[in-house]
C-alpha cells in the first residue's frame, strides 16, 4: 500500500510543530537510545519504543446510537471500494462493504466475512473455492440479495481502465484469464467460475502463497453488474458516487443512490447511516452508533488533537497527533489512556540507487549503512514515539510470521554504537572500495526529497553524515506526491538517493513487504516501487519459490531469509519500524483495526 | 411570425454605399444610440472587458503550462495507485486525455469552458469542478463579506479617531496594535484564536475548526462558527485600512476648504465626518473592492486554519492532491473575481475621473 499516512504528499501547516519538536530533540543531544544495546541490537524487552497494545476488543455496545467522529487532514485516494488503496478510506470501506474475508481484531489472522468459511485450497494449490453467506442484502436502492456473480464482477472491474484498481494486478492477476492490457471497460474473467448464486471458484495458473490473503482487500466487496454497469462504462468510472453497501452502514444517499453531495462532500465530510438493509444475524460488527461523520480537512494535528481531547469529536482519522502533542498526552495520566499505539506493520528506509555510481559498489552502500545516524533520523519524524529503529524490512508486529525467522531484534548486519553511526567502520568501506583516506572524491550525487517536514529534515540528516564520508548531495525538493510519481518511481528519472521512501504491507504476509519492492522483476519503467532498483538474480530466485511455496511454515523461514539477504545488500537502510498512534475521546470505547495502521474501528466503537 | 418579420427586412431595398454604410440606415446622430455606444464611457467599458477576458485566457493557459512545466505529480500515476501496471497507468492517461499534445489539452479544455461552462471533472474524485466550486461558494461569500464588515467597522473608526488626536496616547496604542495585526500572519493568528477562544481554547467562548454551519442550517450556529475567522481574516486588513485612513484623513484636515469649513463655524464633527472623511474615503473604497474581488477569490489560509470548506480550500487541497481540472477551475474563478474588481474599480475610477477614458 503507500508509504505510511503521507502517501497523499498533503502539505499540513502543523506538520511545522513535528519538525520544530524533531529539532529540539536533536539540538537536545540525541540521548534517547541509552537502552539499546552496545552491539546496535534491541530486544523486544528494553528497545526504546513505547508500548504498542491496542484498547480491548469491545464485545457489546456500550449504548446502542449516537454519532461517532473521525477527523481527517484530507480526503480519502478514491471513494469507489474497487479503487480504494489508502488506509484511511479502508476506515470507510470497512463499515460499510462486506469483503470475502475480514481481519481479525487486534491481531493479524483473517476470519469470513461475506464468505461462509475460510477458503478451501485444491491439493494442487491452483483451485480456490469460496462459498459465500445467504441472506446479505445490498443498501437502497438495489435492495437485492448479494450473491456470487457480484464478487465476480467487483474483481473483474478492478482490472478495467474506467476503474483502475492499484493491487489488482499484482495480487489477482495469478488468475486464469485476466488481462494483461487492462481493457478501457470491464470485461469477463474466465478464471472466475460461479456454479451457484452463493459459490465462487477462481482458477489460477499456478500456485500463489497470498492469494487466499488478498480475498481480505475491498476488491472482492460485491458489486451489483446490472446497476454499476452504466457507471464502470464511462471513461473514469462514477460507481464510487452510486455505490451501494453491504455492511452494517452505507453513506448516505438519495433515492437515485448518489451520495455526491449528500454523503459524501469531497474534501469535507463522509457521512454514514445505518444500511436498512442489513442483518446482524448474518455479521459479527457490533454497530453500535446510529450515524458515523469523517470530518475532513483537519490540516492542523494539534488542532485535531485537542479537539478529540475536548470531545468535540472522537478519533483521529490519516493524522496522528504531533509529537509534542503526543509527549504532553502520555506525561497526563488521565489523557494517557486514551492514546493507543499501534504497529504499522511498515518500515522507512533510505534508498541507494543500485544502477548509478558510486551506490553500484557494495562497499560504499555499506559506508553509508554504517554512518547514518538512525536516531537523528527518527527524530526527524518525532523520535521514540514514532517507533523502533528498524535494522531489516520485516516489522515486528509480523512475530513468527518472518519477523523471528529473519532474525527478530538481534539481526542487523550494520550495528553502530547506540544506533548513532560509526564513522570509522564507514571510512575503512570506503576504503575497501577503493577510496584512499576512506573518504569518497566522486562526483556530487543527487537526492530527491520532500520540500516539507518531516520528510525535508530527514534528507538533510542524510546530507550531513553523507558529507562526513566526503559525498556530497545535492538535495532537489519536490512535493511528496511529485517526489515519487515524477522521480523515485521512474527508473529513468531516478537520482541516486531517495530518503523518504517506505512500504505499508497490505496484510501480514512478509511477502506483502519484499516482493513489489525488492525483487528485480518487478522493476518497472513507471509507477516502480523497487527504489534502489535491486536486481539479485540469487534473491529473485528465492523469491519466486517463496510465493509458490503454499506451506506457510516454509514460506515464512523463506521470507525471512531472504528479508536478511536484502538488508545486507544496503540497497536501502531501514531505519524505523512505524508505529502509528490512536486518540480516542473520553466518551467512546476505543476499537481500532490492527492490521490497519490502528485506524479508529467505527463498527465496534460506541458513545459510553 | 419573426421569419416574416425577419423577410420583411431582408427584402427591404437597400444601396449600399462605397465604405459599406447602408444608404437607408438611420444616420448616426449625436446624442443617438449609435452615438452613445461610440462615446468614450462604453467604448472604454467593452475595451475593459475585452481585457478582461483575454486576461482569464492567459491565466489558463499560464496555469496548464505551470502545471506541467515545473515539476508536479503525474495525476495517471496517482490514480492508479501504488503497485498498478505501466499498462494500466498508459490507459488511464488515454481515458483522461492526458497523452495529447498539450495543446489539444488546453483546447478541449477552452472548448469545453466557453461552449459549455464545463470546468472538468476533478481526476481524484470524478466530481464536477464547476458543481465544487458553486457548493463552495456561498461557504467563502459568508467568510468574506463578514470579514468585510468587520475590517471595515474595525478600521474606519480606529482610523478617525487616531487622526484627529495625533501623537496621543489612543493614536499611538492604536497604530502599534495595528502594526502588530499587520505583522501577524493568518495561519498563526487564526492558531493562536483557535487555542484561546475556541472549544479547545483556555476560554471556550466561540466553536473551533471545522464548526461552519450553513446559514440556511442554523443562522446562530453559522453566525458564532465564523465570528472567529472573520477576526481573524479582518485584522491585517483592519489595521491596514486604519493606518491609511489616518494618513489620508491627517492630510486632508489640512486642505484650505477645512480651514474655510472651520472659519464658518462648522463644528468639528462635521468638519471631520462631513468634509474630511469624504475625502479621505475615496481611494480607501477604491482599494476595498479590490480586496474583496481578491478574497472572493478564495481566503485560502483562513479557510485552511479554521477547516472552513469554502473555495480557498478547495484550492488548497486541489494543489495538494495534484488535481489539475480543480487547479485549473480555482485559478480561474479567482482571476475571475480579481478582474471584475478591477474592472469595477476602474469604470468607478473613468467616472469619477473622465481623463481615464482616453
Amino acid at each position: 500500500m503507500n508509504i505510511l499516512k503521507s502517501a497523499r504528499g498533503r502539505l499540513r501547516l502543523g506538520i511545522t510543530v513535528v519538525a520544530v519538536a524533531g529539532l529540539a530533540l536533536l539540538a537536545a543531544g540525541c540521548g534517547s537510545s541509552g537502552k539499546s544495546s552496545s552491539s546496535g541490537g534491541q530486544s523486544s524487552s528494553t528497545a526504546d519504543a513505547v508500548s504498542t497494545t491496542p484498547p480491548p476488543v469491545p464485545t457489546k455496545c456500550a449504548t446502542k446510537g449516537g454519532t461517532l467522529k473521525v477527523l481527517s487532514a484530507g480526503d480519502v485516494d478514491h471513494i469507489d471500494p474497487g479503487e480504494a488503496y489508502y488506509s484511511f478510506t479502508y476506515e470507510i470501506t470497512r463499515p460499510t462493504q462486506r469483503y470475502l474475508l475480514y481481519p481479525k481484531q487486534n491481531s493479524t489472522a483473517l476470519r469470513p466475512d461475506l464468505a461462509t468459511a475460510m477458503p478451501t485450497v485444491s491439493n494442487d494449490g491452483r483451485t480456490v473455492t469460496v462459498h459465500i453467506r445467504q441472506g446479505v442484502r445490498f443498501s437502497p436502492p438495489v435492495n437485492r440479495e448479494v450473491t456470487s456473480a457480484d464478487v465476480k464482477y467487483a474483481i473483474e472491474r478492478g482490472f478495467s481502465a474506467s476503474v483502475a484498481n492499484g493491487y489488482a494486478g499484482a495480487y489477482f492477476s495469478v488468475i486464469k484469464g485476466t488481462p494483461t492490457t487492462p481493457p478501457a471497460t470491464p470485461k469477463p474473467i474466465s478464471g472466475i467460475t460461479t456454479p451457484n448464486t452463493h459459490t465462487i471458484v477462481f482458477h489460477l495458473k499456478r500456485p500463489e502463497a497470498v492469494f487466499v490473503t488478498a480475498l481480505s482487500q475491498p476488491l472482492t466487496a460485491p458489486v451489483p453488474e446490472s446497476y454499476a454497469k452504466k457507471f464502470d462504462d464511462q471513461a473514469v468510472s462514477s460507481y464510487g458516487l452510486h455505490q451501494v453497501a453491504t455492511g452494517p452502514y452505507m453513506i448516505k444517499n438519495n433515492k437515485a443512490g448518489s451520495i455526491n453531495g449528500i454523503g459524501y462532500q469531497p474534501n469535507h465530510l463522509i457521512e454514514l447511516v445505518r444500511n436498512p438493509n442489513w442483518k446482524a444475524s448474518t455479521d459479527f460488527r457490533l454497530a453500535c452508533a446510529n450515524e458515523v461523520r469523517f470530518m475532513e480537512g483537519y490540516q492542523d494535528p494539534t488542532v485535531m488533537a485537542k479537539t478529540i481531547l475536548s470531545g468535540a469529536a472522537d478519533a483521529n482519522g490519516d493524522t496522528p497527533p504531533p509529537a509534542a502533542e503526543l509527549r504532553s498526552i502520555l506525561s497526563n495520566p488521565s489523557q494517557k489512556k486514551l492514546l493507543y499505539f499501534t504497529p504499522t506493520g511498515g518500515s522507512r528506509y533510505i534508498a541507494l540507487n543500485t544502477r548509478k555510481a558510486p551506490f553500484d559498489k557494495l562497499d560504499v552502500r555499506k559506508a553509508v549503512a554504517y554512518v547514518l545516524d538512525r536516531n537523528a533520523l527518527r527524530l526527524t519524524r518525532g523520535g521514540v514515539v514514532d517507533g523502533r529503529i528498524a535494522t531489516h524490512f520485516i516489522d515486528p508486529s509480523f512475530g513468527n510470521k518472518g519477523f523471528d525467522q529473519a532474525g527478530g531484534y538481534t539481526f542487523n548486519p550494520y550495528p553502530t554504537p547506540s544506533f548513532n553511526g560509526d564513522l570509522a567502520k564507514a571510512k575503512a568501506m570506503l576504503t575497501k572500495a577503493g577510496y584512499q583516506s576512506g573518504v569518497y572524491t566522486g562526483p556530487q550525487v543527487t537526492m530527491v526529497a520532500d520540500n516539507t517536514p518531516p520528510g525535508s529534515d530527514t534528507a538533510k540528516v542524510v546530507a550531513a553524515d553523507l558529507a562526513k564520508i566526503g559525498i556530497h548531495a545535492r538535495i532537489i525538493s519536490v512535493t511528496h506526491s511529485t517526489m515519487y510519481t515524477k522521480y523515485c518511481n521512474v527508473p529513468k528519472n531516478e537520482p541516486n538517493i531517495c530518503p523518504n521512501v517506505g512500504w505499508l504491507p497490505d496484510f501480514h504476509q512478509p511477502q506483502a513487504i519484499l516482493d513489489a519492492t525488492f525483487n528485480g522483476k518487478n522493476i518497472l519503467p513507471s509507477n516502480n516501487s523497487n527504489w534502489p532498483l535491486l536486481n539479485n538474480p540469487k534473491i529473485n530466485a528465492e523469491m519466486a519459490t517463496a510465493e509458490k511455496t503454499l506451506n506457510t511454515a516454509q514460506n515464512y523461514e523463506q521470507w525471512g531469509r531472504i528479508d536478511k539477504q536484502v538488508t545486507e545488500t544496503a540497497s536501502a537502510i531501514p531505519w524505523l519500524w512505524e508505529d502509528y498512534p490512536t486518540l480516542f475521546s473520553s466518551r467512546v470505547v476505543p476499537a481500532v483495526m490492527y492490521d490497519n495502521s490502528g485506524s479508529p474501528d467505527v463498527s465496534f466503537m460506541s458513545v459510553k | 411570425m419573426a421569419v416574416d418579420a425577419e423577410r420583411r427586412v431582408d427584402d427591404s431595398p437597400r444601396q449600399a454605399e462605397p465604405g459599406g454604410v447602408v444608404a437607408d440606415a438611420p444616420p448616426i446622430q449625436a446624442g443617438g444610440v449609435f452615438g452613445a455606444l461610440l462615446s468614450p464611457m462604453p467604448l472604454y467599458i467593452a475595451r475593459r472587458v475585452l481585457w478582461g477576458v483575454f486576461l482569464l485566457f492567459v491565466v489558463s493557459a499560464l496555469t496548464f503550462l505551470i502545471f506541467y512545466t515545473f515539476p508536479s505529480a503525474d495525476p495517471a500515476a496517482l490514480r492508479a495507485g501504488r503497485q498498478a501496471s505501466p499498462a494500466l497507468i498508459a490507459q488511464i492517461r488515454h481515458s483522461l486525455g492526458l497523452d495529447k499534445p498539450l495543446y489539444d489539452q488546453f483546447w478541449i479544455y477552452m472548448k469545453g469552458l466557453v461552449l459549455h461552462f464545463d470546468l472538468g471533472y476533478s481526476y481524484q474524485n470524478s466530481v464536477s469542478v464547476r458543481q465544487q466550486i458553486f457548493t463552495r461558494l456561498p461557504v467563502t461569500l459568508s467568510l468574506t463579506i463578514g470579514a468585510f464588515v468587520t475590517w471595515m467597522l474595525i478600521g474606519i473608526p480606529i482610523g478617525i479617531i487616531s487622526a484627529i488626536r495625533p501623537r496621543s496616547r489612543v493614536d499611538r496604542t492604536t497604530m502599534g496594535g495595528a502594526l502588530l495585526a499587520i505583522s501577524a500572519p493568518v495561519y498563526f493568528l487564526g492558531l493562536v484564536a483557535l487555542l484561546l477562544f475556541s472549544n479547545i481554547g483556555v476560554f471556550h467562548l466561540l466553536p473551533g475548526a471545522g464548526s461552519y454551519t450553513p446559514l440556511h442550517t442554523n443562522p446562530r450556529q453559522w453566525f458564532e462558527s465564523l465570528l472567529l475567522p472573520w477576526f481573524v481574516l479582518a485584522a491585517a486588513f483592519a489595521a491596514f485600512y486604519a493606518r491609511m485612513v489616518r494618513g489620508n484623513l491627517i492630510e486632508v484636515m489640512h486642505e484650505d476648504y477645512i480651514r474655510t469649513a472651520r472659519a464658518k463655524g462648522i463644528s468639528e464633527r462635521r468638519v471631520v465626518l462631513r468634509h474630511g472623511l469624504r475625502a479621505a474615503l475615496t481611494p480607501v473604497v477604491t482599494l476595498a473592492g479590490l480586496d474583496l474581488g481578491l478574497l472572493l477569490g478564495g481566503a485560502v489560509l483562513t479557510e485552511t486554519v479554521f477547516n472552513i470548506p469554502g473555495v480557498g480550500r478547495y484550492a488548497y487541497d486541489s494543489i495538494t492532491n495534484s488535481d489539475l481540472p480543480a487547479i485549473q477551475g480555482t485559478v480561474l474563478f479567482g482571476a475571475f473575481f480579481i478582474i471584475t474588481a478591477n474592472l469595477f474599480v476602474d469604470i468607478l475610477y473613468a467616472f469619477l475621473d473622465p481623463r481615464v477614458r482616453y
